[in-house]
């Protein structure tokens, strides 16, 4: 967790002392759906699908200025993929866990919604066989996304938030086996979350 | 607020430029098919693919609990597990012999079944053998699958690594690969010297579990 607390304390360090403290924490529940993560080729094609996959958010934010956020998140996600290919039944494969920390900014769109774009770092973790064997590279990823405040309630606010987000995927067992190049992979997702704001 | 949406979308699109993964070419392969002898309007020599069908995996083993069998197997197990991108393989050792697909024992290779095909490796200090009966068509795979695995010089000192590479040969065997690759460096060389899968080996198994299976498993 070096990288995050190091993360933490440059958001803190970023966050103008003349704005109000208002530092905001979250804490969500949602799922991530995607497109292929991968082809492959054996006397016809396997298309290797991501199932949704379970995945828990937590964040922290602080005022950069009058009306956006700086933030950082941290995700756990818990997928596995399904292999779909001509002539046999399709598959459930080896399941994965992805870790990822992202720094991101948000603001106010119109009323309750607010937008968030950001960037960080994604990870495959090693599982005990199949394409994420040997876990994977740390993946550049790109998210954009929208947070709908829906009940408020002191300082704590339900919002709903939709996310999308975008990776070249691969993995080091894949690159072992020869595979070269990777998949662009894009994923959609939904999810329920706390916001505490501490004034 | 726009600025900084657009120029993060902007973002994403630029480096969001179209990629795929690409595929190696497993090439790197020996035949694996079994060659079955048949009479159709004189003797004629058939080859045909198996691989255990999807919903069959994990593929039940029962292993005779015997001089470490059972340790031996269950890295025999791990081995070619590893072999796999998408867990097409897998198996899981059962107590009951009666719903076992495939059945390993410890002992020598008895008179070979009518109608069987043998595959034997002769290794000292031990061998082994797995036998395949195409049964009453030669589109079928009759279970379970036999093998034997057989010290030969129980006090040998290369003894426990000889049962390590014959009894992962010998699960080779059981996974659909009924032929012996012709390179020494291979598992499933005839006589198996190694206990780690070649990039032959691997290239082999991942055909033969995406090549079209002419025979299926059937329970009498
Ligand atoms: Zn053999």
């Amino acid at each position: 967790m070096r990288i995050s607390s190091c993360c933490l304390l440059s958001l803190a360090l970023l966050a103008p002392a003349a704005l109000p403290a208002q530092v905001r924490y979250s804490a969500s529940l949602g799922v991530l759906g995607g497109t292929p993560l991968a082809h492959d080729q054996l006397f016809q094609e396997i298309e290797v699908q991501q199932d949704l996959a379970p995945t828990v958010t937590l964040g922290v934010s602080f005022p950069v200025s009058k009306r956006e956020f700086l933030g950082l998140e941290a995700a756990l996600g818990f997928g596995g993929v399904t292999t779909v290919e001509p002539g046999y039944p399709d598959v459930e494969g080896p399941s994965f866990t992805t870790l990822s920390l992202t720094g991101s900014v948000d603001g106010p769109v119109i009323g309750p919604l607010r937008y968030r774009v950001g960037a960080g770092l994604l990870k495959y973790l090693p599982e005990e066989a199949g394409i994420f064997a040997e876990g994977g590279p740390l993946l550049l990823v790109l998210t954009a996304g929208t947070d709908v405040r829906l009940v408020t309630r002191g300082s704590f606010t339900l919002m709903a938030r939709i996310r999308y987000d975008y990776q070249r995927f691969t993995t080091d067992q894949l690159q072992f086996s020869g595979f070269s190049r990777t998949q662009d992979v894009h994923r959609l997702g939904f999810g329920l979350g706390v916001d505490y704001s501490r004034p | 607020m726009s600025r900084t949406l657009l120029a993060g979308l902007a973002g994403i699109a630029i480096l969001a430029a179209c990629s795929d993964i690409v595929s190696p070419v497993r090439n790197a392969r020996y035949d694996w098919r079994l060659i079955v002898a048949y009479d159709s309007a004189g003797p004629r020599l058939d080859t045909l693919s198996f691989h255990w069908p999807r919903n069959s995996v994990p593929v039940k083993l029962w292993v005779e609990d015997a001089s470490d069998l059972k340790a031996r197997a269950r890295e025999g197990i791990a081995l070619w597990k590893d072999a796999f991108l998408y867990g097409e393989w897998d198996a899981r050792l059962v107590d009951d012999s009666t719903s076992a697909d495939v059945i390993i024992r410890l002992l020598q290779p008895p008179p070979l079944p009518a109608g069987a095909i043998r595959m034997a490796a002769s290794v000292e200090p031990c061998f082994g053998a797995t036998d395949v009966d195409t049964g009453a068509t030669r589109f079928e795979i009759v279970l379970p699958v036999r093998s034997y695995v057989f010290p030969s010089l129980p006090n040998d000192p290369g003894l426990e690594d000889c049962m390590r590479h014959v009894t992962s040969h010998e699960i080779g065997h059981t996974m659909g690969l009924f032929q012996h690759s012709p390179d020494s460096l291979d598992l499933m060389y005839g006589v198996p010297a190694v206990d780690f899968l070649s990039e032959r080996d691997v290239g082999t198994a991942e055909n033969a579990y995406h090549f079209t299976p002419d025979m299926v498993p059937v329970r009498p």
